[in-house]
This record gives structure tokens, sequence and C-alpha cells, in this order.
């Protein structure tokens, strides 16, 4: 983990509400796992930094995917090109793939597929199929840079474009033809609610990134508990930060 | 000799604890030391306060714990730790091997609670000073906090007193009706020194969804926007009582720290800017020096309590 400074090659609005800001370092950056973050300065009035997941990523620079939400990241949504901010990275243990994860399987809704398109790059020798949600065909995202490495299956909510229905259930109707060894997973709530489900049916082990609202991005200040159960069946407040942001999503209480 | 050479002198003396600087990172916000010894040498800190130690392993709070509000941050964590042997077994061992002082920072349910791991952690030959978070609610007392009543500041000074092998530090919260009464009940219980301000009692509030921001509704306001009344408190305290004091509550800046000295600490801490900025630290010590350079400083002790009315 380092704090490094960076400057704003582009920050762009891909859809409605969600930017696409690429920062380069002029230093090589240390390496990245895929599903790692980064906590990124804000600026202005705003105190805490904001988490964002590594989008993609090369040795000088990194792409990350904000949803306008609140002040803070509405800010962010404001920062010109050429500007220079300040991020902590990379933080976090990102997504591990055992060596008999042949098939992944990445489950993704809406700005929640953003993590998602950095495992095949860190590891490039499995078979992937992907499935991505969004709400309807002017909020879709990403739909090339999963096509790149895979067989992409497109959905929305109402069916403007792609499969009509939740990620989830479309994928329910696939899945056992498809025989993936893990899921990969990110999105809403109820999305990995949905998944979690379907993980436990199909004994298919998944494996979520989670978010919450955070402090120090460093392990220190304990501010982004997320509560996991314990092989034991104890339930305890794990560092989101530091202890994921992934998680075995059966372990998770969501 | 030109300002840049000139050696400064950023020392002080806490209860008999020699401190390189004043710069303290207050507990909850620098975890057990750890977790930012990646970032720069924590060595050069004059020491650091542990994340609040209880008798048993706590999980905390729900989350969210933590709000970002104008200039200040809400936090409830609710003391989640490892408990006294969890940090005895995984912390300690690099504590040990730290240059600069580590006080361990102590909370409880039960006055016996805080004995019991008082004089525990104590006992370690690694912890210089031992802090006194007495903002928990007292589950005995229904549940009001030790650190509001000054009977109650003094009650639980004088029982820990008797179990604490180090200097003990009293820290004081601000939300009570008078702070000196307060500063001077763990002054007579026995406390070497005290430190304030503990974070003042705030809530955040999204009236959309109806719903407080937090997940335990209420919580712990620090950062920028409590300096005035930590400032205000530091003052107070430290001319109602004889023992040192140390002062804490939004310092982002050395400025900032030459004022909590001026209105009469000897150290400080530094809290949310840990939280900010993980490097916060490492610029504070280096800000002090300049600062004092700058300002032909020499001595940072005969900034504390220089306050001219």
């Amino acid at each position: 983990m380092k704090d490094l400074e960076f400057t704003v090659e582009y920050n762009r609005e891909i859809v409605r509400g969600v930017f696409e800001m690429r920062l380069v370092s002029s230093e090589p950056l240390p390496p990245i796992h895929c599903g790692q973050f980064m906590h990124l300065k804000v600026g202005g009035e705003f105190l805490l930094r904001r988490p964002f997941c590594i989008h993609k990523f090369d040795e000088y620079g990194i792409t990350i995917i904000v949803a306008v939400v609140g002040g803070g990241t509405r800010r962010i949504a404001r920062i010109k090109d050429g500007e220079k901010v300040k991020a902590v990275l990379p933080i976090g243990n990102g997504f591990t793939l055992g060596e008999n994860h042949r098939r992944i399987l990445l489950l993704g809704g809406g700005v929640g597929c953003a993590p998602l398109t950095t495992v095949a790059v860190t590891y490039p020798d499995r078979e992937y199929i992907s499935y991505i949600g969004f709400a309807t065909k002017s909020s879709v995202m990403f739909l090339s840079d999963f096509e790149k490495f895979g067989k992409t299956v497109l959905c929305t909510d109402d069916g403007t474009v792609g499969r009509k229905g939740y990620v989830t259930e479309v994928l329910r109707e696939d899945i056992a033809e498809i025989k993936p060894d893990v899921i990969l997973t990110c999105g809403s709530t109820p999305m990995l609610k949905a998944a979690a489900r379907l993980s436990l049916e199909t004994k298919i082990p998944a494996y979520m990134s989670g978010e919450t609202r955070m402090g120090c991005g460093v392990g220190a200040c304990l501010v982004c508990a997320c509560a996991v159960r314990e092989k034991n069946g104890e339930a305890v407040n794990k560092r989101a930060c530091v202890d994921g942001p992934v998680f075995r999503l059966e372990d998770v209480i969501l | 000799m030109t300002t840049e050479n000139r050696t400064v002198d950023t020392s002080v003396v806490l209860c008999g604890v020699i401190l390189k600087n004043p710069i303290i990172t207050a507990s909850g916000t620098f975890g057990f030391g750890k977790e930012y010894a990646g970032f720069y040498d924590i060595n050069k800190l004059g020491g650091i306060c542990t994340k609040g130690i209880t008798k048993e392993k706590r999980e905390g709070n729900p989350s969210p714990r933590i709000a970002e509000t104008p200039m200040g941050i809400l936090n409830s964590v609710g003391l989640q730790n490892p408990g006294v042997d969890g940090f005895i077994a995984d912390d300690v061992p690099f504590l040990e091997k730290l240059e600069c002082a580590v006080i361990a920072n102590v909370a409880g349910r039960t006055e016996e609670d805080y004995c019991y791991t008082v004089d525990k952690v104590s006992r370690l030959d690694c912890i210089k000073m031992v802090e006194l978070n007495i903002s928990c609610p007292n589950v005995k007392a229904g549940g009001m906090a030790f650190g509001v009543l000054p009977q109650s500041v003094f009650d639980i000074t004088c029982r820990v007193k008797k179990y604490c092998r180090k200097p003990l530090m009293v820290k004081l919260s601000p939300n009570v009706s008078n702070i000196a009464d307060n500063a001077k009940a763990a002054e007579d219980g026995g406390a070497d020194c005290i430190s304030l301000i503990n974070p003042v009692g705030g809530m955040a509030i999204d009236w959309r969804s109806r719903k407080p921001i937090l997940a335990n509704v209420c919580g712990g306001l620090s950062g920028p926007a409590v300096k005035p009344i930590a400032l205000k408190m530091v003052y107070e305290a430290s001319k109602a009582v004889n023992i040192p004091v140390v002062g804490m509550g939004g310092i982002m800046t050395a400025e900032d720290i030459m004022e909590f000295l001026v209105a009469g600490a000897t150290a400080v801490e530094v809290g949310s800017a840990n939280i900010f900025d993980p490097e916060a630290g490492n610029t504070l010590v280096n800000e002090l020096t300049n600062l004092m350079k700058r300002c032909n400083i020499n001595n940072v002790r005969e900034i504390t309590g220089s306050l001219i009315i």
C-alpha cells in the first residue's frame, strides 16, 4: 500500500451518473491483484477518502468507476482532466482463484461489474463466462470489456437490450448447462442475496466483493465492519478494507 | 546559523515518560500501530495510543459505523477489539519493537473489567502509560457513562489507580456539564495526567429515507469541526488541575498543535487526521519542526500554557 499522486488523464460520464476516471502515475505502480481497490482523496471540504475498486490497470495507470451517490462522489465527478489527485493503493485481498477453478463465472450487477474486469488480467489462463445485468439499455456499461475474455450474457431488468430479467434469474436458467467451478460476483445487496441462494442450491462456491462506508482504508479504524460467519457459526466483524473486500458469499451476513 | 540548519528541541516529558515530540496518535485511529508502519517510520512519533482494549473480545456495533459531516466525522465503532489476551498474543510482539512511547487505551463495562485489564496491560514492559477511556456505559450505573459525573470519574480513577503499574492518563469526555470539575475529579482520584477530548456526541440523518446514517443511530463527532470545543475544554481543564494535560480534537496541522499547547497541553493526540491521510503523523512531525524553526522556537515545552489574556 502506498499513497501515490496521480494525474487525471480523463474523467468522463459513461452512462448517466456514472463516471470513468483514468489516473496516471509518474512512477510504476506497485503490483495490483484483481479485485483490489484504492482510496481516493476527494479534496475540497471533504475529509474522508472514498474507496473505488480498480476497474482496469497497467504499469502506470488505473481506471476507476465512480457512481454519483452523494456529495463526495459528486465532487469527484467534477474533477477535471489534468488535475492531480492522491490515492492509497492497492488495498484489500482481491479475488483469489484455486488451481481447480478453471471455468469462471463472473456475475455483475450495474457498477458492481467494475471489479470483475480485472480477474482475467490476473488469471489469463482460465475460461470466463460473464453474466452482467443492468436496469435498462441506457445504463449498460462494460459489455465490450467482458466480451474480450469470454462469452458474455447481457441482461436488463426491462428487456430493452439483451435478455430480460434480473441477471441472477437469467443465470439460474442456464447454470446447469454452464457448470462453472466458481462464481465471482459484485453488485447490489438484493443481487448478492439471490446469488447466495443460487450458490447454495447448486453447491458452486461463490465469492463476492463487498462495499461499505469506509474510514482509514488501511485496517486501523474498524469502521468498515462486514459481518461474516466463521466456520464455528460465530458471527464476527471483519474489516472490508484489508480482510476483504472479497469474502466467501455464503459466509457473509447480508 | 541558518534557519534550515538550526536544531530545535521537540521533546516533552509526560509523567516521567520522555516523548521525542508532543505528537501521540489517538486511540481508535491508529489500530495497534502496525497498520501504519508500511507508510512511514512510526518511531518518529512521540507516542501511539492503542485501540481501546477490553477484558473480553468485542465485536462492536453494526455497520454503517461512519458518516462524513461538515468538517468532521461521526463514528460508532463500539470498541471492537481482540480483548486483552488477544492484544497480548497478537499485537504486543510488534509493539515491543517500537522506540516511541506506547500507551494502552483501556475500556470496560464494570469497574472490575477496568481493573482487570489495566492490571494486565500495565505489567507489560512495552506499555509506558495507560489511558483510561471512561466514555463507556457503566452497566452497574444503569448505562450512564463512567465519565459523566465528577463523582464517578473520581471513583473509577481511584479504583483503577491501585492496579496501574504505569502512569495513568484519564481520557475525559466532552459530553459533560463542567469539564473543570471532571478534570479535578480525575486528579483527585489519582490520575497522573488527563487527556481530552473524546468525541462529541452527534448524529447524522438521511432525511429522504427518514433514517439515521449510523446503524447505532448516534455516534461521536471528531475532526476539525470539534477543534474550538476541544481548545476551550483543554484551556478550562488545564486551569483546574496541576497534572499535565494532553489535548486533542481535530488536529490537522502543526499550527493546530501549537494552539493546543498554548491552551495548556503538554502533548497532543492526533486522531481523525490519521484516517484522512495515512501519513498524517509523519507530516505533522516534520511540519512541527519546520514551524518551530520558522518561528524561532527552540524548545516546544516553552509553548505549553503560554496563553496571554
